[in-house]
């Protein structure tokens, strides 16, 4: 177990690498009541292709990751959700593009609910029976989804700005796609992406972090791993440009929803470098259209955006997209105006007062982030199956420069890169 | 300096909460003003937030106002408008970094006081009165949100069950008040409404964090302008519901699943000692993953993705929310409605009991680890005047029995079945 310290922050990570390959961090939290604790595998729904070293290579139906999170709370002894609710804890999971995430959170029976979650991701159990129940619950939930217009225009604007990357699949698929789920399609996918090598479990909150990783590693001492090969991910090469410039679906809003972005052509960065970039380009997106900045006052003053309107950078070492926009009444004005403002900008760069306040914004952020273990877990997490650290954002941002950020903006701004999706009313 | 009572205080009319503690980065500040609902006020005073965070005597410009706030280290800044019983309650929220952290050339807390000061008490006026511009365009913002309340099909569902079910009560109103309102309102009527809401609203401010009852006295008296004439309270009457007979409301949207919501009245509401036993209620019949409606309406029979049921204690209300196939209506409908008379009839395990306590206590325990929610959670004795401290209301919860919530359930009335359904084909 090492020990690394954060003075500025005043936090201490504790973390170690288990012989079967499991990564395991425990950040105590003094005074608090709570433990909360994630066990993730960086495993999503773009990973629908791939090749374990040894084996055959293998194409899965999509929304198969969200279906297998959703099927791994069921264990031969019943719902996993009732064992913890006997401990009192609050258990959930979510999939997303490149991991699935299994969480509690609890105030007592520690252990208990620790060896709980561990043990019922370390134990598949599917049958036909259980397999077919579920197509009709996830099926509601993809009917619930098709009913939200800001999923319909946030999915629409990934589809119309990648032409094979599979980040263009709904995370849950479709009812078609999963009516094909088989349990052995299950089996395989599990076996290939829950090996402990490829997963990682994080503990925050009022515990002490010795006895944590005492616990651990007993429970998994008991179970025998066997070495995994690599995974190898296979992805199509994906064209530069977008895939079409504009998508538009139909369904009831009381205004437009107009959302737009810029598909990254540079791909590829790992770790430190990464997230370098990526905080860069997070500072320079909200220097350019956050809440302060002249272009989001315009905009707003001439009614052009609401409340919604919001920003956002999602960064993999596959892909990295910009995602722009909220509710119009003008959508074609509103591309008009911050086209031409987004022009002007690039052209001036920012200002190095404006630089320095909003570098201060996004400090003080990150150290909010810091009052919870959710955020904590979540960030952390993400971060390193990207391969960062969460811990580097701080003096990131302390060393970022006004010409690398002025640098990122006219980078990431490339108008041949940009991709359009609305959701209007039929 | 890590106390668990709040200390109380008050300046000018207005009360005081201090929680001195040293477990949290930030300082969390929230101020709570409260009107009886009325559709006289219920527009305007939902407006005021709105243009009251355009600009300050200080900082008139929004541009200048969203500056400040990104020098105070991007200081969380917020507010809300919701519905507490027959309260319409507007809500301040501040979240600043403690200076130990950053590196500030005036004390932080000290700035941020300075700042909510300013935004309730001294807004930017020009002629005596709220500058037209900032009153017409939040007009417009407001008019908006209220449109697009359709645009979540669940968020709407919910609301149409809430509205058909309190006909003739204030707590039909949305909080956000009534578009045929908006129009009427100019900056000038707006400026007299908020002054009489300024004296006439009752006023708690609450600060979780690095400091002491005295300190924040002290700031509150040199940057709140109050000039109140009385403190004022909430009221805390008691109304027997009266459930006529159940009524059924079906309404068609262009939607691909269904929503069927139930309305349920009863008597027991937060300062009743009989609440624990509602909350055991709430909790086996649909609050968690192992509740009556999940296992039943979800896993049993697959008919949805979310079923689920709330209690809201300062109503006096339970809430039953599902997503569904339209074809499935009565066999959902049917389904839930057996969870009902099995709750009423006492169809209630030991498990189910044990299950629900441990939820119930986690929740309460959590609470502790967050400044928000133990401001929200003490903000409850304010609005019911029944000072149940969170160790008191465990203590309750444990000792309830299976009897003591069949004897509640007794008292839960359905009064309204809402159904949300698609617009029939040709």
């Amino acid at each position: 177990m090492e020990a690394i310290r954060y003075d500025s922050l005043q936090e201490t990570l504790y973390r170690e690498t288990l012989d079967n390959g499991l990564q395991v961090y425990v950040l105590p939290k003094p005074g608090f009541q709570k433990i909360y604790a994630t066990f993730s595998t960086k495993y999503g729904s773009i990973d629908n292709h791939f090749k374990v070293a040894g084996q055959e290579e293998i194409e899965v139906p999509d929304g198969i990751a969200h279906f297998l999170e959703h099927k791994m709370f069921e264990e031969p002894e019943g719902d996993i959700f009732a064992k913890f609710a006997s401990q009192g804890a609050s258990a959930n999971a979510f999939t997303s593009f490149d991991q699935t995430v299994y969480l509690f959170s609890a105030t007592e029976k520690i252990k208990e609910n620790l060896e709980t979650l561990i043990n019922f991701v370390q134990n598949p159990y599917f049958t036909d029976q259980n397999v077919d129940k579920e197509k009709g619950i996830i099926g509601q939930e993809i009917g619930m989804y098709r009913d939200n217009p800001d999923w319909r225009v946030y999915f629409g604007l990934i589809e119309a700005m990648y032409a094979v990357h599979p980040v263009r699949i709904d995370i849950a698929g479709t009812v078609e796609s999963i009516s094909t789920i088989t349990k052995e399609t299950l089996y395989t996918c599990y076996n290939a992406f829950y090996h402990p090598s490829n997963m990682l479990l994080f503990i925050v909150g009022g515990v002490d972090a010795e006895q944590v990783f005492a616990w651990v590693r007993e429970n998994q001492e008991k179970k025998n791993y066997q070495p995994q090969g690599d995974i190898e991910r296979i992805f199509q090469h994906e064209p530069k440009g977008v895939h079409e410039k504009r998508r538009t679906s139909k369904l009831p809003v009381s205004l437009p929803k107009c959302l737009f972005g810029f598909k990254e052509t540079q791909v590829g960065y790992e770790g430190a470098e990464r997230l370098r970039r990526d905080l860069a380009t997070k500072l320079a997106l909200d220097l350019l259209l956050g809440a302060s900045s002249k272009l989001y006052q315009k905009l707003y003053d001439e009614e052009l955006i609401s409340d919604s309107f919001s920003h956002e950078y999602n960064s993999n070492p596959r892909y990295a997209f910009s995602a722009i926009g909220g509710d119009t009444k003008d959508p074609e004005r509103l591309l008009e105006v911050i086209t031409e403002e987004i022009k002007a900008v690039v052209q001036s760069g920012f200002r190095e007062e404006d630089f320095e306040r909003t570098r201060k914004k996004k400090i003080g952020g990150f150290l909010r982030m810091l009052n919870s273990p959710e955020n904590i877990a979540h960030e952390f997490t993400r971060y390193r199956f990207r391969g960062g650290d969460m811990f580097e954002v701080l003096p990131i941002y302390e060393s970022l420069t006004l010409e690398e950020v002025n640098t990122r903006l006219r980078e990431h701004i490339d108008w041949e890169q940009l991709a359009v999706s609305m959701v209007v009313s039929p | 300096m890590n106390k668990t009572l709040f200390e109380r205080g008050s300046v000018g009319n207005m009360n005081i909460h201090v929680l001195p503690t040293n477990r949290f980065k930030t300082f969390a500040v929230s101020l709570y003003a409260g009107i009886p609902l009325n559709s006289k006020t219920v527009t305007s005073t939902a407006l005021t937030p709105f243009v009251l965070r355009r600009g300050t005597s200080s900082y008139p410009e929004t541009l200048q106002f969203r500056e400040q706030l990104e020098h105070l280290y991007g200081a969380g800044f917020g507010f809300d408008v919701y519905k507490r019983g027959n309260y319409q309650i507007v809500q301040f929220r501040m979240d600043t970094i403690n200076d130990s952290f950053v590196q500030s050339e005036a004390p932080l807390l000290a700035q941020t006081f300075n700042f909510l000061g300013e935004v309730v008490t001294k807004p930017a006026l020009e002629e005596g009165v709220f500058r037209e511009s900032y009153v017409a365009a939040e007009r417009e913002n407001v008019r908006k949100k209220l449109e697009a309340i359709i645009n979540d099909k669940i968020r709407y569902a919910a609301e149409r069950c809430i509205e058909e079910m309190f006909q003739g009560d204030p707590y039909r109103l949305h909080p956000l008040g009534e578009r045929s309102d908006l129009d009427r309102i100019t900056a000038s009527s707006l400026h007299e409404a908020y002054q009489n809401w300024l004296q006439e609203a009752r006023l708690d401010l609450y600060v979780v964090g690095d400091t002491t009852l005295a300190e924040v006295q002290e700031l509150v008296s040199s940057s709140f302008a109050l000039n109140r004439a009385a403190a004022h309270s909430y009221a805390h009457e008691q109304v027997e519901p009266v459930v006529q007979e159940v009524r059924t409301v079906s309404e068609q949207l262009d939607v691909n699943q269904g929503k069927l919501n139930l309305g349920l009245r009863t008597p027991i509401t937060y300062g009743d000692d009989r609440y624990a036993s509602a909350l055991l209620y709430s909790g086996i019949l649909g609050s968690y993953p192992h509740s009556k409606l999940f296992i039943n309406v979800r896993e049993k029979e697959s008919l949805a993705y979310y079923a689920a049921s709330r209690y809201d204690g300062h109503k006096g209300l339970l809430t039953i929310q599902s997503g569904i196939e339209i074809a499935n209506y009565e066999k959902a409908l049917q389904i839930i409605q057996a969870q009902l008379s099995d709750m009423r009839s006492g169809v209630i395990s030991e498990l189910e009991m044990s299950q629900t306590k441990a939820m119930l206590r986690n929740s309460l325990l959590e609470m502790k680890d967050s400044a928000f929610e133990m401001i929200a959670y003490d903000f409850n004795r304010v609005l019911s005047g029944k000072d149940r401290p969170v160790d008191e209301l465990l203590s309750q919860v444990e000792r309830v029995t299976p009897e003591d919530v069949v004897q509640a359930a007794q008292t839960f009335e359905l009064d309204t079945i809402y159904f949300l359904t698609g617009k029939k084909e040709g």
